[in-house]
């Protein structure tokens, strides 16, 4: 039972890990139609800039949590700007192989600023306690309830502020939200923005019980990929539940049935349940 | 039947003529090997263009298929069984396991099926490097025999442990793949191919039977994927998870548009000039997967119909002009 | 006139370009040394570590003025390609190293690299020397007559781990070890010799230590299982954070860590000098151990300035090692370019003297470079006297003979561990 529970807590952290991470992606997915395989990467990133600022410069680990974020922002924007923006009009395969290019580019990027080897970012709350018989520690738990705070906001952001709504207007029908005058080239970089600065969080919260390195971003990257389609491309809370299943999956399957196939549990869920719907659980009739 | 000009069939000739004497000019066994890979990765690539250029389905699995061709000779070459059995069944053994998981994905659409075949590619890939009984795991199998030796009376035999010997061996596959998809692609049957990649309902009213035409070009493209398989895993002697990865099929995909898809030309244009081009970088050093990434978003944007879609465009271009000035 | 100025300075050109061509002649011939592995990916710092000891290795041979074969001076210079454990780009690096380059012995550091080498380096016209970099005991099996692996067998590591858990009286351990071919192999060979003398394994959690940021949940699994010892590793670097979850998780427990995580890197960089963190923890020798003190630190130093490592390790060590032996048997064999020669001439130039090559490599065995397999035990804030097996060895006259060789300073324990197919009869 002890083990069940402790099982469960660590597929929660998982979990709010991925629904972070799945969070900024199926708003980029959904908004723009845009396969950024790349997320994973710009999560990776936002654990170096981390480590920058704390580790390398002495920031506060707070502080340091911000600038990642603000950086990341940008780097999303550009990101669109650069890479997607000119492949608007082509199929979405043209844009995926883009984004396997700017993977390739941020990683070799980190790889050639820091070094190929794992790092770590000092943790801030180090402390660890029992509870229930479950052992937990802060920055697990700060992890979990940071993950619902933003959640929140996020939500909060979407369906309250004037800007939350255009972009979830353009989410919903882009076409309509052209005809409305809203401008579309402005949502998309806001909502990268936003995608980005999101999978800097996530990064913060775990670079201090992780080891980061540069290849970190490319399995998460594929999970979240993964999360969204299942959850329905665009849907927020599609992205949030599939993000805490998938976490749940993994720490249950990998303890109790087989950690060599714990990924295999994952996939193959995956596969059944797009085979009985193929839509996706929260997907729209043909997207 | 479309016929092509005259000057092309004479620089498809002169290729032709190229390719059978290679060989005699190669400048080094480095080059050569570049060149055997390049072939192997053509058929593999041809293969996939079926399915995504032609059919419009973008089966991110391809690698896995690979693999079961790659693993399928391995092993069965390895239990004594003669390379030219091993080789039709395992890409027969490829195209079954496709005809086995593609109706269930085939329900899928667009990017849900990219992503089913990716989560497919995946399992293949850990299975691969955790079935230790079968597949050796994650070291594999190696001192896999080259292709058995063909008799030939009152000669010998022709082995093959040098690279000439095996450069004709996958040249005449690679010849024999682009036959059979000339022969697929510009029959009625292509065109049912190219009628559900442009517009699947407007296919499925006309009467074609849409799930049938894809499951046939998975199918076919999965045959192609594990005989391209097979003749590396012979070639290259060892074979471990790798070739099963994900990445190979990303890889692959590369090829492909950077190629151009829906050509014929395309996927072997690719599968020559990236491998090369990945071998010039190597001086770069640690630079080299920055500046192919940087180079792989330019080309996409400059050229998003790939090498073969620039050459059309400016062949367009000069008639155009030719027509401006008569 | 201006014609005439162009002309003038164009002979002097020419003069200059034929003498500094002829001047090139009288000195020093370059022999090339391939090197192939993962410079860049998951695996990149492994591959750069392992490429880093044979440069070294290649800069004082060249200081020292090179080799002298027959009275002719040769210098060496290596030549490194990218594989990213791709063996088609293995295989491509192998064949341009050989045939546009001239190399006439190759390194890479993975197995499954290397097992593709080993279709082609035999071939006639083109054959070269593959330097193995790896402890997987299946390289030995394969038959290959250019092939020469550098570091012990890791089953040398396993049987020397369990003897010394046995002796503390644990009985049940556990194992969190990497994926991969490497870690697949020594969670076999593990628990086949620990079953064997009656010990449990209560937990098999492997890990992919590359990919993977958290181990809680493999962890929580394992402990569950109440082991006296844990079985860890994989790169150094996530090691360090399994043994801390670990702990963190309330394991009181022993640690063992395979032999590709290193001990004082742990403790030096993620650890950053705490060596409390590590306590109870056993683990292959740290580079200063292996061999005597006041060598193995000058070559550490030399690393850490001249190659920029923060802490070698025994990947740096052990291929410097294989490097030095390879200049010294190309110097007896008095080839440069004939791989088999140079493999026949390796017996003969072992061991090397001390100020050449700190660790103490003894003999060739088939495809295996013969060097003891140490461990070490981090316990009460230090590190203990380390214990050296010699596995290829089953009687204790030949160990005297072995350790008579060594310099009397190493302080070691020394233990025979004779280890099966090992052993010559």
């Amino acid at each position: 039972m002890e083990l069940f529970l402790q099982q469960v807590f660590n597929g929660i952290m998982f979990g709010s890990t991925y629904a972070i991470v799945a969070l900024g992606l199926t708003l980029v997915m959904g908004i723009l139609h845009i396969p950024n395989f790349a997320h994973g990467h710009l999560y990776m990133l936002g654990g170096y800039i981390t480590y920058l600022f704390v580790a390398t410069l002495g920031l506060g680990y707070w502080p340091s949590l911000l600038i990642a974020i603000v950086v990341l922002g940008f780097v999303g924007i550009i990101m669109e700007a650069v890479v997607y923006r000119p492949l608007n009009e082509q199929p979405h395969i043209n844009a995926f192989i883009a984004a396997i290019g700017a993977l390739l580019v941020l990683e070799s990027a980190v790889e050639v600023i820091w070094g190929p080897q794992g790092m770590r970012v000092p943790n801030p709350y180090p402390h660890t306690f029992e509870f229930l018989g479950i052992i937990m520690s802060v920055q697990r738990l700060l992890v979990i309830f940071g993950a619902i705070l933003l959640i929140v906001l996020l939500h909060l952001f979407l369906k309250k502020t004037l800007t939350g709504t255009t972009i979830e207007a353009v989410a919903q029908n882009r076409e309509g939200a052209m005809l409305n005058g809203i401008n579309v080239n402005r949502v998309s970089s806001l909502t990268f923005f936003i995608s980005s600065g999101t999978a800097a969080v996530a990064a913060s919260f775990i670079a201090p019980i992780f080891v980061i390195s540069p290849a970190m971003g490319a399995i998460i990257g594929m999970k979240a990929f993964i999360i969204v389609l299942l959850g329905g491309m665009g849907s927020i809370p599609g992205a949030i539940i599939g993000g805490y299943f998938l976490g749940l999956i993994e720490s249950l399957g990998g303890g109790y049935v087989s950690a060599a196939y714990k990924d295999v549990i994952a996939f193959g869920a995956l596969i059944v349940i797009f085979s009985i719907k193929p839509t996706g659980l929260f997907g729209k009739k043909e997207g | 039947m479309i016929t092509k000009p005259l000057h092309t069939k004479l620089l498809y000739g002169f290729i032709l003529l190229a390719a059978l004497l290679l060989p005699l000019y190669v400048p080094d066994p480095y080059m050569f090997q570049v060149v055997i890979m390049s072939l192997i990765f053509a058929i593999a690539v041809l293969a996939m263009n079926l399915i995504i250029g032609f059919t419009g389905q973008a089966s991110l699995a391809h690698a896995a298929f690979f693999g079961f061709g790659a693993y399928g000779v391995a092993i069965m070459t390895k239990a004594g069984i003669s390379f030219w059995l091993a080789l039709p069944a395992a890409a027969s053994i490829s195209a079954l396991i496709g005809l086995i998981i593609g109706p269930p994905a085939l329900r899928t659409r667009g990017s849900y099926f990219a992503i089913v075949t990716l989560a497919f590619g995946v399992i293949v890939w850990i299975v691969a490097g955790n079935w230790v009984q079968v597949t050796g795991g994650h070291n594999g199998i190696f001192g896999i025999p080259r292709p058995t030796p063909i008799p030939i009376p009152f000669i010998g035999a022709i082995e093959f442990f040098d690279q000439p010997a095996q450069y004709y061996l996958v040249l005449v596959f690679l010849l024999l793949t682009l036959f059979i998809m000339h022969r697929i692609v510009y029959s009625i049957f292509g065109l049912t191919f190219m009628a559900v990649r442009n517009n699947e309902p407007l296919a499925d009213a006309v009467g074609i039977n849409t799930f049938t035409t894809k499951l046939i070009s998975f199918v076919i493209a999965n045959f192609f994927a594990g005989l391209a398989g097979g003749l590396y895993a012979a070639i290259i002697g060892a074979v471990s998870p790798s070739v099963a990865a994900h990445l190979l099929t990303f890889n692959f995909l590369i090829f492909l548009i950077l190629g151009g898809m829906a050509s014929l030309a395309g996927p072997v244009v690719g599968a020559f000039a990236i491998p090369i081009l990945m071998e010039l970088l190597q001086d770069l050093g640690h630079f080299r997967m920055l500046f192919f990434g940087v180079l792989l978003v330019a080309t996409i944007i400059y050229f998003p119909r790939g090498f073969v879609g620039a050459v059309r465009q400016l062949n367009d271009k000069i008639a155009a002009r030719r027509q401006a000035k008569s | 006139m201006r014609t005439l100025k162009c002309s003038s300075l164009g002979i002097a050109l020419a003069f200059f370009t034929l003498f500094a061509v002829f001047a090139g002649g009288a000195w020093a011939e370059e022999v090339v040394i391939g090197y192939t592995g993962p410079l860049s990916g998951p695996a990149a710092q492994y591959g750069r570590d392992c490429l880093a000891g044979v440069e070294l290795a290649v800069e004082d041979i060249n200081r020292a003025g090179g080799i002298k074969i027959d009275g002719k001076a040769y210098t060496f210079k290596v030549a490194s390609y990218d594989d990213m454990i791709d063996p088609t780009a293995a295989v491509n690096n192998s064949r341009r190293l050989v045939s546009r380059e001239k190399a006439v012995a190759v390194f890479n550091p993975v197995f499954n690299t290397i097992a593709a080498m080993m279709q082609i380096n035999e071939q006639r016209g083109s054959e070269f020397l593959m330097m193995a970099y790896t402890s997987t005991p299946a390289l030995d099996k394969i038959p290959n007559q250019l092939t020469v692996a550098i570091p012990p067998p890791f089953a040398a590591y396993a049987i020397a781990f369990a003897d010394r858990a046995w002796e503390k009286g644990w009985r049940k351990g556990a194992m969190v070890v990497t994926l991969g071919a490497y870690g697949d192999e020594w969670r076999k060979e593990f628990r086949r010799v620990w079953e064997a003398k009656g010990g449990e394994i209560t937990a098999d959690q492997p890990a992919n230590y590359y990919t993977e940021t958290d181990f809680s949940s493999h962890l929580a699994a394992a402990l569950a299982t109440n082991p006296e010892f844990l079985l860890v590793g994989g790169p150094s670097d996530p090691t360090g954070l399994v043994i801390e979850q670990a702990k963190n998780l309330g394991f009181k427990g022993g640690f063992m860590m395979v032999d590709q995580a290193k001990l004082n890197y742990i403790v030096d960089v993620t650890f950053k000098g705490d060596i409390t963190k590590m306590n109870n923890v056993w683990g292959v020798v740290r580079t200063l151990d292996l061999g005597v003190h006041s060598e193995t630190q000058a070559l550490i130093d030399r690393f850490v300035q001249e190659k920029n490592i923060k802490v070698p390790t025994s990947e740096n060590f052990l291929n410097y090692s294989a490097m030095r032996i390879l200049a010294a048997a190309m110097v007896k064999a008095g080839t440069v370019s004939d791989p088999a020669k140079i493999k026949a001439a390796f017996n003969e130039v072992l061991p090397l003297p001390v100020e050449d090559n700190p660790i103490m490599y003894v003999g060739l065995q088939g495809s295996r470079l013969l060097v003891q397999a140490s461990i070490q035990f981090i316990e009460e804030n230090e590190y203990k006297t380390p214990i050296q097996s010699f596995w290829w060895i089953d009687d204790e006259k030949e160990l005297q003979r072995l350790v008579d060789m060594q310099p009397p300073e190493h302080k070691v324990h020394r233990r025979i561990l004779p280890l099966e197919g090992y052993v010559m009869k």
